[in-house]
């Protein structure tokens, strides 16, 4: 009597068992599948389906105005302007990137190459070179420990940047080298910093370079702005409050090298070992001369790049939370 | 021993229910895992929308490099919709050295967002070239207006009234043009986003505010002193406090760049300003929103206050030391 009893609470216990879990498995199920609320879907199914008229219709608009343009439209695509991008992780690096790629956006014919200070590639970084749109390439280069700067370092202790760039360029020569036209191709070479603000007239003013051209730079060396000093066409000397007996007195942002001329020099790179201020100098010494160099931006009239500089946000209270173990999560990203 | 049995067997068989019910209670109040697919899928179809690019994705052989090359069709800036409700952005600006750079970086950004009307208010008594030929050269939709804050002059020089915080009277004026500019009772949706000049805004941003009914609401980045701060949001979907160190007891503990409100709601509450005086610090916000909407009105956006998409930068005050008292620089070029 008692063994029957127990065989059969075992079955009911199985069966209610199966029961459970198949219930479970339905309502697993149940939850990636659509509800029934169709009285939201309806307003929303009809501004899709007006955008979407107005979608076809811009469309429209937009081949027939390529279609009239057609016969005036050159047929040698301009140069591609190649933008080197040296970057490292810090608070501020997702907004600065951020604006960065919101202004290359505007320019046609960019290709950005960012490389990072890191042994790998970060996820921020990668995912934000996804969503922006712009053509990339992501490269990345560590710096040697006793060349980076430390916590508390003034900022010229120690160049930055320099196995970035130098990364960029060798990328780019390996890149281009397997392209047909060999040297003979078309392109500028400009080192943007990530904190930088460029106008988008600038990189138009840039495209045409030869050897190598330049521009004045805002809110550098000290001054309201630094510019070479043009004289029937050339520049003779540069108007900078800051060792101007430099073989080249300029911000990494006020020149751009052509494609040509990168690609003829495999051995013009950056010398991270050149005196503070000579690291541009460095670069363009075995390139061009001084009465070679094209200026630009109305003979050097016109600031169009600045040298602006973001402040590091304050993290005091921050700091305090994380003491008390109370810190934001980290899992957003900022 | 059959008493332990008896225990495992009806644990077993409550177990499965338990989660059953907990399961069916989560899928039927929080969507939030609706709202967090269409999120992404949202993030890349938008971009299609406003521009056509056609991309195709080229791998090398070498894994550590990608080259994704895109053909972009773009124009500046998009072609208005009608549609899409107006963002109207208003930005206070001052004349400094880094003011030409910051209004172009802003620009840059503002000329990606469709249907948008710039609203610049100088802190001027007559509004400066520098920024009128600006705006004319960037294209944009924009309004310029001027006012300038009242300084008082105390022994020092001049410093400005420091209990009035900066770009308020700006801002007010700005409110006022709207009302003046805008029936209450016109159809024309439209969106009032306070911008500064110096902040890093997303573009996604701009799209999460176009649905904003009275006043939404998102996280800021590097302000009050944290990573971010943000409204705590509850299950349902609703604001119910401040993630803030610095007084979370505000009204409403919220940075300038972190709301949007709609424009229907700024008509038709003509009395509603930033207070000028006596407003104490963080307070500001506050000083207008309570006029307008309560917490509970709140509606947050970017996943429900989980993603920032604005970041509170400030640009370094530049070091001018090489210009010396005379000026090293011609003046008559401009910065």
């Amino acid at each position: 009597m008692a063994t029957r009893m127990k065989l059969k609470l075992k079955t009911v216990f199985v069966l209610y068992f199966m029961v459970s879990l198949l219930g479970l498995i339905y309502a697993l199920m149940q939850l990636g599948q659509r509800c029934d609320c169709t009285e939201h879907d309806i307003p929303k199914d009809r501004t899709i389906s007006r955008l979407r008229g107005e979608l076809h219709r811009l469309q429209e608009q937009i081949r027939k105005s390529e279609a009239t343009k057609q016969p005036q439209k050159p047929p040698a695509r301009q140069p591609t302007v190649f933008v080197i991008t040296p970057t490292y992780a810090r608070l501020v690096q997702k907004a600065e990137l951020t604006r960065l790629s919101q202004t290359f956006l505007h320019v046609p014919q960019l290709h950005w190459i960012v490389v990072e200070d890191s042994p790998h590639k970060t996820p921020l970084v990668t995912d934000l070179l996804v969503k922006s749109g712009v053509t990339y390439t992501h490269l990345h280069m560590p710096t040697a420990k006793d060349r980076k700067l430390q916590e508390g370092d003034p900022s010229w202790l120690k160049p930055r940047g320099v196995e970035q760039r130098n990364e960029g360029l060798r990328w780019l020569r390996e890149d281009r080298r397997a392209q047909p036209g060999g040297d003979n191709q078309q392109g500028v070479v400009y080192f943007a910093d990530d904190d930088n603000t460029y106008s988008l007239q600038i990189f138009e003013e840039m495209r045409s370079t030869q050897r190598v051209s330049v521009w004045p730079v805002g809110l550098v060396g000290g001054m309201k702005y630094e510019r070479p000093v043009v004289e029937g066409g050339k520049v003779v000397r540069f108007h900078t409050g800051w060792r101007p007996s430099r073989p080249f007195p300029m911000d990494m942002a006020g020149f751009a090298v052509s494609l040509k001329l990168v690609l003829s020099n495999p051995e013009a790179c950056f010398d991270g070992e050149a005196p503070m201020g000579f690291l541009e100098s460095s670069f363009l010494q075995g390139l061009v001369t001084m009465d070679e160099l094209e200026p630009k931006a109305d003979n050097c009239s016109k600031v169009l790049v600045w040298h602006t500089r973001t402040e590091k946000p304050k993290m005091k209270r921050e700091e305090a939370l994380h003491a008390q173990g109370l810190g934001s999560d980290p899992a957003v990203e900022v | 021993m059959p008493k332990r049995r008896d225990i495992v067997a009806i644990v077993l068989i409550v177990l499965p229910w338990t989660l059953l019910i907990t399961v069916w209670h989560q899928s039927t109040i929080t969507p939030l895992l609706a709202t967090q697919k269409d999120d992404r899928r949202d993030g890349r179809s938008n971009s299609r929308n406003t521009f056509a690019f056609k991309e195709s994705c080229s791998l090398q052989n070498r894994d550590i490099v990608e080259v994704v090359r895109t053909e972009y069709v773009y124009s500046r800036p998009p072609p208005w919709s009608d549609i899409l409700s107006t963002i109207h952005v208003i930005t206070p600006t001052y004349s400094r050295p880094v003011q030409k750079a910051e209004l172009t970086r802003l620009a840059n950004t503002l000329l990606h967002v469709p249907n948008l009307h710039w609203i610049l208010v100088e802190d001027s008594q007559r509004r400066t070239t520098l920024v009128t030929h600006l705006l004319r050269d960037m294209g944009l939709n924009y309004t310029h207006l001027n006012v300038e804050t009242p300084r008082n002059y105390k022994i020092r020089g001049d410093t400005r009234d420091p209990r009035i915080p900066r770009g308020t009277i700006q801002r007010n004026l700005a409110l006022r043009w709207l009302r003046e500019t805008f029936n209450v009772n016109s159809s024309q949706p439209g969106i009032v986003y306070f911008a500064d000049d110096d902040n890093t805004y997303s573009l996604e941003l701009f799209e999460e505010m176009r649905s904003t009914k009275k006043v939404s609401v998102w996280p800021v980045a590097f302000v009050g002193g944290l990573r971010y701060e943000s409204p705590k949001v509850n299950t349902l979907g609703k604001v119910y406090g401040w993630k803030t160190v610095f007084d979370p007891h505000r009204p409403f503990a919220i940075d300038m760049a972190g709301f949007a409100v709609n424009l229907r709601l700024i008509l038709s509450k003509p009395q509603a300003y930033f207070k000028l005086r006596g407003v104490k610090g963080g307070y500001q916000e506050s000083s207008l929103l309570k006029e307008l909407v309560t917490l509970g009105d709140l509606e947050p956006k970017a996943a429900n206050c989980t993603k920032v998409l604005v970041w509170h930068t400030r640009t370094e005050k530049p070091v001018l030391v090489n210009e010396g008292k005379k000026g090293f620089t011609d003046s008559n070029v401009e910065i």
